[in-house]
């Protein structure tokens, strides 16, 4: 192993861990955030951080300039052949920018009112309209360039045609970047990012408290056992694939990874999506080992050994039913969870998460390939990381919080935190094994291209950088939709009575599995007898169900921004002495989620 | 040879198997109003509970007996603190019943329809802490909710969302106000609908219904042997709603019926709540309709009720009565009477004797929730540690009342 894939190795940890904690602490506001919008009030949002006015305009800047600058920068060097699809990306970028900012401006504008004439007339539209204006703008451009004519300017190593598109798109995030600066007021501003920096003040709390241990606790157990828990959740991540390996040419000719080839990232990949040769691949899991989900499996099974010593080494009755709880539940739910995900292994044949991923993007998502065995996994997943309905371990009305029932400070806060990291990593995992993990649909390794059997509708070449950059954001955005889920169902289950959780892993989930098993062994086997013509039926299903996932996606984006840009009207009960005064008095103001 | 299982035994004597002992409460999530449970497990079945009340004794019944007859309704509001309204109207009742008064019609309409919006309260609480203690929290927020409804109509009608002490001897503190009827109807739809949703979240799932589904089963005879009165009572199959056999206010001109279970299970208490509820809303809808937009509220009577303010300060006619009603106390005539009203949780009951003076000489209280607790041992014993939650949870024990 090179000094640079060391390094790389290093800073893929640390992705990982940073990702991993601020979605436990997002989770953990969302979380919080769920039951404040069922009683219509604003949800944990106390902690403010202040900075003096410079510092929070520099950091709105700071991602500005860093986004167009990578915008503009590459676009006016030359690729052979990628004119006119960088002319697209640069124009297509300009409008998403554009109508993004003036959808935020307008929102802006109806809450807090008009500073200018500029936002005035910004503002007398409906946010709404900018982003369905927006998407008819995407449609019309994407149509409008391809009559452009195939011969642009190139003046030796400059691109002008594709540079001039580049900054074009660059202008507009600066003049958004800096148009939020200046509505940035004088003196110290307090930021308190939507609440989420909450979280962040209870883990410090959590640092800063007393650390009680009971007298006849176990001292070495006690304290390990919060480590123990937390281990495995963190490490498991390392083999899940945040995007497709990157190629970069091989400039010093070692076959190794070395620091002066990480400045060259291969421009373009074939369809394949192979590393062409003279190139080396970085794989963008922290360890991309080939026995991937089998080391899932090993590792995530020790974290029951964390709940089962915090339950034995408290010395507390309750927590020794909760550790036993957790200890028999986990087991149990880990034979269900092993033989659900067997059907999918046995279809694409590799226990690799790359190559799962992959046979994904090749053929179809695995919820479309093994719909039974998601909602199994999916279940046994959340019995695995003892969340509702399965938290008997620490049924905070039963066993009052079951095995981490004696833990304070941050101790406790290390359960907590395990528990959370736990439950992102679950959703990562569901996102690689059933969702395509890093996969969008007809996104190809070489660009964009809609196309059913053999016909293809729409093409669009992308550069190597542009179609990994998609992957890594499609696999975080994915991630972090699943965590959305899971935290809806915690806020609508009841949870089960332990002998009904026990008799469902092992009478009901087990018996499916198996049957789940046998069924695809069938399928497979009846697939193969069928030969090139079935073959290429289910080839044009999984187009299919691209199609049908990118048009859910799209509906899925339209709706929720017209459900959370919805006129909101001030809350009002209207029959109460304080409302009475309070409308008489001009109505409340409509309580913001943020700042 | 030497037989095997010479072995076995040795290692069969040194594991100990003596039954688990944990004590549940008095702090416990689970066991709100502070009971102490103590409770035998073997594994997680429990196989012996000693259920202990009295945590939250406060001397109620003796506090009683130092200030006057009218000084004894903020007491009565700590009682069953989910409805302190229908306590209210219970011991004004009960101290009307001695005095031999009966309050004008309008006011009697003015208590039922408090009295039921406050039961809907108390129902409401009930059902959803019980889900939630089983971890179905959406429902429960839902449920607050429609309760935040109605107390805002008793804040704009008595100025307090809940310790109300808006009962008298005689009527009631203050008149409805003009927008009573409105603000009532307006509400009623509202609440009806959250409650429909909130239900729709928990009747729909299997896992709801299979924690409650024959769970904390309480046989009809032994509920009636045990003294218990109220919707624990009537899930059990027993149609007992005091305010249908025995008729007090108006309620025998309202047209509303009592639902009964007939397993006796955290289900059936569940669900005769919950058509409690919707029962309770359609004797609002009549009481109003039925109640006069004019008139008094309070009897005519100077000896018992307090003169208007402004008399107070004008005439010494009013000054007298004043002084004599708030220094010394109504006069009840010595005697002794039992009143009895549904309260939230069943019957409520005050036995009283007065020695003629403005003070009670003694007021005993028959909480509902006492006679209930004693069947609890019954409920659990045999059920699993998570049972206790929604058995304990559906006979909705208010320890201010229960210790008495």
């Amino acid at each position: 192993m090179s000094g640079a894939s060391l390094v790389l190795s290093l800073v893929k940890a640390l992705v990982v861990v940073l990702f991993l904690l601020n979605m436990s602490a997002i989770s953990v506001w969302l979380d919080r955030r769920q039951s404040a919008m069922l009683q219509h009030r604003v949800g944990p949002n106390r902690a403010v951080v202040y900075l003096p006015a410079a510092a929070v305009r520099a950091l709105l800047l700071l991602p500005a300039v860093l986004v167009a600058g990578a915008l503009a920068v590459p676009m006016w060097r030359v690729v052979p052949g990628f004119e006119l699809p960088r002319i697209t990306q640069g124009i297509e970028a300009a409008i998403l920018f554009a109508w993004f900012g003036l959808m935020l401006l307008a929102a802006h504008v109806r809450r807090n009112g008009a500073d200018n004439a500029f936002e005035e007339t910004v503002g007398s539209a409906d946010p709404r309209s900018y982003f369905y204006g927006g998407l008819v703008a995407h449609l019309l451009a994407a149509g409008a360039i391809q009559l452009l004519p195939t011969s642009l300017t190139t003046t030796g190593d400059v691109s002008w045609s594709t540079g001039i598109a580049g900054s074009l798109a660059a202008a507009v995030v600066l003049g958004s970047g800096f148009y939020a600066g200046t509505k940035v007021p004088d003196g110290n501003v307090g930021i308190r990012l939507a609440g989420t920096l909450h979280a962040l003040a209870d883990a410090i709390k959590l640092i800063w408290k007393e650390d009680l241990r009971p007298r006849r606790a176990d001292k070495l157990l006690y304290a390990l056992a919060p480590l123990l828990a937390i281990f495995p959740a963190l490490v498991t991540f390392a083999v899940i694939p945040m995007g497709s390996a990157l190629c970069f040419q091989d400039v010093d000719r070692d076959r190794m990874l070395s620091f002066g080839d990480l400045t060259h990232l291969a421009n373009v990949l074939d369809r394949s999506g192979a590393c062409p040769p003279g190139h080396v691949s970085l794989s963008l899991a922290v360890a991309d080992l080939n026995v991937g989900l089998l080391y899932i499996f090993a590792i995530a099974g020790t974290g029951i050994i964390g709940a089962a010593i915090a339950g034995w080494a408290s010395d507390n009755k309750w927590a020794l039913l909760g550790g036993l709880r957790a200890t028999s539940q986990m087991v149990s739910y880990e034979v269900a969870m092993g033989l659900s995900i067997t059907g999918m292994l046995m279809i694409v044949g590799a226990v690799h998460m790359q190559e799962i991923v992959e046979w994904q993007g090749r053929n179809a998502w695995g919820i479309f390939v093994q719909p039974v065995a998601f909602f199994l996994f999916l279940t046994a997943l959340v019995a695995e990381t003892k969340r509702v309905p399965f938290d008997q371990p620490e049924g905070e009305s039963e066993i009052i919080a079951g095995y981490f029932l004696e833990y304070s400070g941050m101790k406790f806060g290390l359960f907590f935190l395990g528990e959370y990291a736990e439950f992102v990593f679950s959703s990562a995992l569901l996102v690689t094994l059933f969702f395509g993990g890093y996969h969008l649909p007809f996104v190809d390794p070489d660009g964009i291209r809609i196309a059913f059997g053999s016909s293809t509708l729409y093409e669009l070449k992308l550069t190597h950088l542009a179609v990994s950059l998609l992957h890594i954001g499609a696999f975080f955005g994915k991630t972090i939709l699943m965590t959305w889920l899971q935290v809806f169902i915690r806020w609508t289950l009841p949870r089960f009575r332990y002998d009904q959780l026990m008799r469902l892993g092992w009478m009901k989930l087990l018996p499916i599995a198996l049957v789940n098993v046998l069924v695809t062994g069938l399928v497979i086997l009846a697939v193969e007898a069928g030969g090139p013509g079935v073959a290429s039926i289910l080839g044009t299903a999984g187009q299919v169900t691209q199609a049908l996932v990118a048009l859910l996606g799209v509906v899925g984006t339209v709706a929720l921004v017209t459900w959370m840009l919805e006129p909101s009207k001030p809350q009002q009960f209207a029959v109460s002495t304080t409302a009475r005064y309070t409308l008489e008095a001009g109505g409340v103001k409509p309580t913001k989620m943020g700042a | 040879m030497e037989p095997l299982d010479i072995e076995l035994d040795e290692g069969e004597l040194e594991l100990p198997n003596d039954p688990m002992q944990v004590n549940m409460g008095p702090a416990h999530p689970a066991m709100h109003g502070t009971v102490r449970m103590v409770v035998e497990l073997s594994g997680e079945t429990i196989t012996k509970v000693d259920v202990q009340i009295g945590y939250l004794h406060r001397g109620f019944e003796k506090m009683c007996e130092r200030g006057t007859w009218t000084q004894v309704f903020p007491y009565v509001d700590r009682l069953n603190y989910a409805s302190p309204m229908l306590n209210n109207v219970g011991f004004a009742l009960a101290v009307e019943k001695m005095l031999g008064v009966t309050v004008p019609e309008r006011c009697q309409h003015y208590r039922v329809v408090l009295g039921e919006l406050a039961r809907i309260c108390d129902h409401l609480v009930c059902s959803g802490a019980m889900a939630m203690e089983l971890g179905a929290f959406t429902p429960f927020l839902y449920f607050c909710k429609a309760r935040e409804l109605i107390w805002d109509v008793f804040e704009e009608e008595t100025g307090a969302r809940v310790t109300h002490s808006f009962g008298r001897v005689g009527g009631m503190a203050k008149e409805p106000t003009p927008a009573f009827k409105e603000m009532v109807r307006n509400a009623l739809p509202a609440v009806r609908a959250l409650i429909d949703d909130g239900e729709k979240l928990l009747l729909a799932n299997r896992i709801f219904l299979d924690r409650i589904e024959n769970v904390g089963v309480m046989p009809k005879d032994l509920a009636v042997a045990l003294g218990w009165t109220g919707v624990v009572l009537r899930s059990t199959g027993v149609p007992y709603d005091v305010r249908k056999v025995h008729p007090y206010l108006t309620y025998d001109r309202y047209d509303f019926d009592v639902p009964v279970g007939t397993r006796g299970d955290n289900y059936d208490r569940f669900m005769c709540r919950q058509e409690e509820i919707r029962q309770s809303t359609r004797i609002i809808e009549q009481a109003l309709e039925q109640m006069a937009d004019e008139g008094p509220i309070n009897i005519d009577d100077p000896r018992i009720v307090l003169p208007p303010k402004d008399e107070v300060y004008s005439t010494i006619e009013g000054t007298i009565q004043h002084f004599k009603i708030v220094m010394e106390g109504i006069k009840v005539p010595a005697g002794e009477c039992y009143s009895y009203t549904e309260a939230g949780n069943g019957e409520l009951g005050f036995y009283m004797v007065s020695d003629g003076s403005g003070t009670p000489y003694r007021v005993r209280i028959r909480p509902p929730c006492f006679a209930t607790m004693q069947g609890i041992e019954k409920m659990i014993v045999g059920g699993m540690v998570p049972d206790v939650v929604p058995t304990f949870g559906s006979v909705n024990m208010i320890g201010g009342e229960c210790d008495h």
